[in-house]
């Protein structure tokens, strides 16, 4: 062993080095590359295509596609009477922050792309956000939906959905209304995790100007266990259990009360609930299940792009086989905001870094219809370049299929309340 | 008083839970020496089976339990081999390589998994699933209680497996020493791929059960191996009978924990229990092997 | 003697080129670079206690992690102090982390100790997702400094120093002699009047100190920090299996399997990152290199018959060998 030190040898080193050296001759040809073919407009995605927010990822990633495919369809973005396709270049977070801004760093130098999309969770949004400040390049976030991303006040980012902290504590106050006989007290379940805990706290916050009564607010680990929590808010018998979450713990939510044969009068969720996959894992467990949206595909809005929701919803169930929700909405919507700010910019192909910044200043003047709704980002405040314009909808899931029951003005169904027993 | 019943019997049928896939990996720790890290990986292939059997048939999760069995107890078989060849190299490391080697192994069927499947979230439908009893003032969840049955006849099967044949001794033999059982006529190389066959079905079967109590995705299995590794050494490792105190203990702590003190502080209090009883008593807390 | 000049040749060639490559490569691959040192240095740091002192730590992203915290607690309001300033807390606190925990821990052997690490490492994910000052599981962000050559050169500079200091105190001292000595025979070790209690702690705190770091340039770097990205058992896994692919217990391994396996993974992450497939890609490769290169990379360099085999072989008996040992 005392001469290990020996085998530091040039054989041992060579190996090292050889491997350093390969490295950075493979960076090598891939430097200046990227501008050689006909003109197109380059779009990075960052989103979470492995990971633990795969199902997440998926729908952003889906949601930029079918606005790239469907203009590309159209011959491409139109800027001063002439067409140019969009290319769409990709790049996985691995659900890790560290790895997004790897991403957006790889999709601005090697591909130099002139926009990036979001990625689909906060953090990973907020460790990208000094980048595309780095780079002065633009970014459009369809789906992050933490009140951290915009008190940062980023400069190129702008967010389509509403910050949670807007929507969630609202839609306590619907709930409230329109339950007969009146609900009284509320037990809230957030998941301590990114996104899940903050919409667990805008359900806390909501409570009481929904003249309701809070009795539990209880933040549980998401690989925990969820029986003792059920058994403990089954025990202070609530109204209205409101949960915070993402798509998997949220149907464990259900799954548990089920097997504690807790059933709450009302059940309220914010983001899972309008995704398909969630009325798919639990079938009939899943009705009656409340959720809030700030899009379905009911909404009577329209663009030139996609024409209707109805015909958006349709394109896209056609793609993809599934019904979108209002993440994969906010994510398509995002390419409408891209391609109206670059017909007003009115520059082509390849974009100069000056271009970038103006695109930048264009995208913050959006003030446009689409099938989304109304897009227009704040200019101040803890919302900064956040487009809150969006009314949030209150969903309830009737026979396995998602419909609004609130407001009144929005409801295409009764709200069944309270819950029938478990079958 | 209600609320503190409800919550024992909530701890003890987490135990029962964490058990189901732990009493395996125990064994194939005694025998073959490997601490698995595909444990995860394993659970959630079963639950997957389980999910395709009620999606794709129509039929029962349980009907997948045997199915499980018999088709990832086949993979494991074959896989035992090349992990006993690893684990016994004459290189320099081998317990590490065949760590890696898990290690690489869970990578490799979590990406598959993830190409193949997706990334939506599964159930399996039951005939127990969200079905329940009351007693007294305490609800019982009758697939949590499958659950613990199942554990409890895995471990009582085990051990009369272990204690009551030939083969048993042989295996119980070459945990103990495996020179020694070896030059007693044991083919330890065949008797380590039906060990580790035996485990990869057993451990799948509780994956159809975790699909049935909570849910599957490809990426849940790291929180199953984690608590296999945790479990296996609080009980110290290798001790099937201490897997099952072991998980218990973790249950209960979990459960009072949350409903007590405050459910975010659930999994701090199981780690800090887990490194303070290894502290106190560091072979873990039943001391002996097999 | 010929053999040496060689070496110090290519050391030298090595470093002309590492401290060049900011003028030769892009920001992106340059980020890469900076991402491989930082590897390369993290796997080295678990190199020392696990390599060379035979104890497997599962858990050695908690000083990771404590060096990116205390840097990130510092640089944020209320205290809005220069990132220099928190280098010096930041290795304090590791430090004092590291004998508390260490002291105790140390005692175990095998899976074991290995196991009681990831508990501790754990139990910080969970505190710093529980408690309020740490930002819970929101995380904190760090005032952005957006210059790459910094961070590049940073991390050269702490990669630089932690493998001149593996070489002087484990391949050439007295310490590392007994470091290895009690790798290969714990009681025979102590039995020649070397205090290996004392010998432990300090390989784990230099090792722990080491880690936390690269923690701190990392957070300073990333500017985002949450518990499980810098905390998660995942980054523990990765500096475990860069240690074994390069080759545990010897000085370049971990900088080689470091360097390969990060560059390895960004580049299929390039190319096929539109999927999930690479990490089935990256999953057969490490099964690949387990069951075709055993010695690990470094081992295809190491000379016949006086090979690393017999020296290396005793540190893994640690993880599960203490059991086995008892009932020989």
């Amino acid at each position: 062993m005392a001469l290990t030190y020996r085998s530091f040898s040039r054989r041992r080193f060579l190996g090292g080095s050889a491997v350093a050296v390969t490295a950075g001759a493979l960076g090598m040809p891939f430097v200046h590359t990227a501008r050689a073919q006909a003109a197109t407009f380059k779009a990075g995605v960052i989103t979470s295509l492995s990971g633990e927010n795969i199902l997440g990822g998926n729908l952003t990633k889906r949601g930029y596609d079918l606005w790239a495919d469907t203009v590309n369809e159209k011959g491409g973005v139109e800027v001063a009477g002439e067409r140019f396709k969009v290319e769409m270049f990709y790049g996985d977070d691995q659900s890790n922050p560290a790895t997004g801004a790897d991403a957006a760093e790889r999709l601005i130098v090697q591909n130099e792309v002139d926009v990036l999309f979001g990625p689909y969770t906060s953090g990973s949004t907020i460790a990208v956000q000094p980048i595309c400040q780095k780079y002065q390049v633009p970014m459009i976030s369809g789906s992050a939906e933490s009140p951290n991303v915009w008190k940062a006040k980023p400069e190129f980012n702008f967010g389509i959905i509403p910050s949670v902290d807007t929507t969630s504590g609202l839609s306590l106050g619907v709930l409230a209304k329109l339950s007969n006989p009146a609900a009284k007290t509320v037990a809230v379940i957030g998941v301590n995790e990114p996104f899940s805990k903050e919409t667990g706290e805008g359900f806390r916050d909501g409570v009481e100007a929904a003249g309701l009564e809070l009795v539990a607010y209880e933040l549980v680990p998401p690989e925990g266990d969820l029986t003792p929590v059920i058994s403990k808010i089954a025990a202070l018998n609530p109204d209205v259990v409101a949960v915070g979450g993402h798509e998997e713990p949220l149907i464990n939510v259900v799954k548990t009360s089920k097997s504690l044969n807790f059933r709450p009068k009302a059940l309220i969720m914010h983001y899972g609930v309008t995704n398909p996959a969630f009325a798919e894992a639990l079938g009939a467990d899943a009705d009656g299940t409340t959720g809030v949206a700030v899009w379905l595909p009911t909404v009577p809005y329209k663009d030139d792009v996609f024409g209707t929701a109805q015909e958006f919803t349709a394109m896209a169930q056609k793609k993809s086989g599934v019904e979108p929700d209002y993440t994969e909405a906010g994510c398509a919507a995002s390419g409408l905001v891209l391609g109206d700010a670059l017909k007003r910019l009115g520059k082509k192909p390849a974009l100069t870094p000056e271009d970038r910044v103006a695109l930048k200043d264009a995208i913050a003047e959006t003030d446009i219809q689409t099938f989304y709704g109304p897009i227009k980002f704040e200019k101040e405040g803890n919302h900064y370049h956040d487009n809150i314009q969006p009314v949030p909808v209150l969903i309830q899931i009737q026979g396995g299929k998602t419909v609004a029951v609130g407001p009144k003005e929005a409801a295409a169904a009764p709200f069944t309340y309270p819950l029938p027993a478990w079958k | 008083m209600d609320l503190f019943l409800q919550t024992l019997l909530n701890g003890l049928l987490i135990g029962g839970v964490i058990a189901t896939f732990t009493i395996a990996f125990q064994l194939t720790f005694g025998v073959l020496h490997v601490i698995d890290f595909a444990v995860g990986g394993w659970v959630v292939l079963g639950g997957y089976l389980g999910y395709y059997i009620v999606a794709g048939l129509g039929l029962d999760g349980f009907v997948a339990i045997p199915v499980a069995f018999v088709l990832f107890g086949a993979i494991g078989y074959l896989i035992g081999p090349i992990l006993y060849n690893v684990r016994n190299s004459r290189t320099a490391r081998p317990e590490l390589m065949a760590l890696a080697l898990t290690f690489g192994l869970f990578t490799l069927l979590r990406g598959g998994m993830l190409t193949a499947w997706g990334f939506n979230t599964r159930t399996v439908a039951t005939a127990l699933s969200g079905e329940s009893l009351m007693v007294g003032p305490v609800t019982v969840p009758l697939i949590r209680v499958a659950a613990a049955l199942f554990a409890v006849m895995i471990a009582g099967g085990l051990f009369v497996f272990l204690y009551r044949t030939r083969y048993g001794l042989a295996i119980r033999a070459t945990a103990e020493n495996r020179h020694n059982a070896a030059l007693m006529g044991v083919n330890i190389r065949r008797l380590s791929a039906n060990v580790y066959g035996l485990y990869a079905g057993i451990t799948a079967m509780a994956g159809v059960l975790m699909g049935a109590i909570y849910s599957v995705n490809p990426e849940s299995g790291l929180r199953y191996t984690l608590f296999a590794f945790f479990v296996a050494v609080l009980a110290g490792l290798g001790s099937v009978g201490g897997a099952v105190v072991a998980a218990l203990l973790l249950g209960v702590v979990e459960a009072y924990v949350a409903t007590y003190v405050g459910s975010s502080y659930s999994l701090l209090a199981i780690f800090a229990t887990l490194f303070l009883v290894l502290l106190i008593s560091p072979r873990g807390i039943l001391r002996r092997g097999l | 003697m010929k053999a040496r000049w060689l070496d110090i040749l290519f050391l030298g060639a090595l470093l002309f080129v590492l401290v060049l490559l900011p003028l030769l490569v892009n920001n992106y691959w340059l980020r890469i670079a900076t991402g491989a040192l930082m590897w390369a240095g993290l796997a080295c740091s678990w190199n020392m206690l696990g390599g060379y002192a035979g104890y497997i730590n599962f858990g050695h992203s908690a000083f990771f992690g404590l060096g990116a915290y205390v840097t990130a607690l510092m640089m944020v309001d209320p205290l809005g102090l220069p990132f220099a300033a928190t280098i010096p807390a930041g290795i304090a606190v590791t430090a004092a982390c590291a004998v508390i925990i260490g002291a105790p821990t140390l005692r175990l052997r095998g899976a074991y100790f290995a196991i009681a690490t990831w508990a501790f490492a754990e139990v910080l994910i969970q505190f710093a997702t529980v408690m309020e000052f740490t930002g819970g599981i929101g995380g904190l962000s760090l005032p952005p400094f957006l210059n790459e050559r910094f961070f590049y050169f940073a991390m050269l500079m702490a990669a630089a120093l932690t493998y001149l200091v593996t070489w002087a105190l484990f391949e050439h001292s007295r310490f590392g002699l007994k470091v290895k000595a009690l790798r290969d025979h714990e009681p025979a070790a102590e039995a020649m009047g070397i205090n290996t209690s004392l010998v432990k702690l300090q390989t784990f705190v230099l090792s722990a100190v080491t880690a936390s770091v690269f923690g701190a340039i990392f957070a300073y770097w990333v500017t985002f920090i949450n518990p499980k990205s810098v905390f998660g058992g995942d980054i523990t896994d990765q500096m475990v299996v860069m240690v074994l692919l390069g080759g545990l217990g010897t000085l370049w391994g971990p900088a080689i399997g470091g360097v390969a396996l990060f560059v390895v993974n960004r580049l299929i992450w390039m190319y096929w990152g539109d999927t999930a497939f690479y990490i089935a890609i990256l999953g057969a490769a490490i099964v690949l290199v387990v069951l075709f290169l055993p010695n690990g990379i470094a081992g295809l360099f190491a000379k016949r018959g006086r090979g690393s085999v017999s020296v290396l072989g005793k540190a893994v008996e640690k993880l599960v060998g203490a059991g086995e040992g008892d009932r020989k």
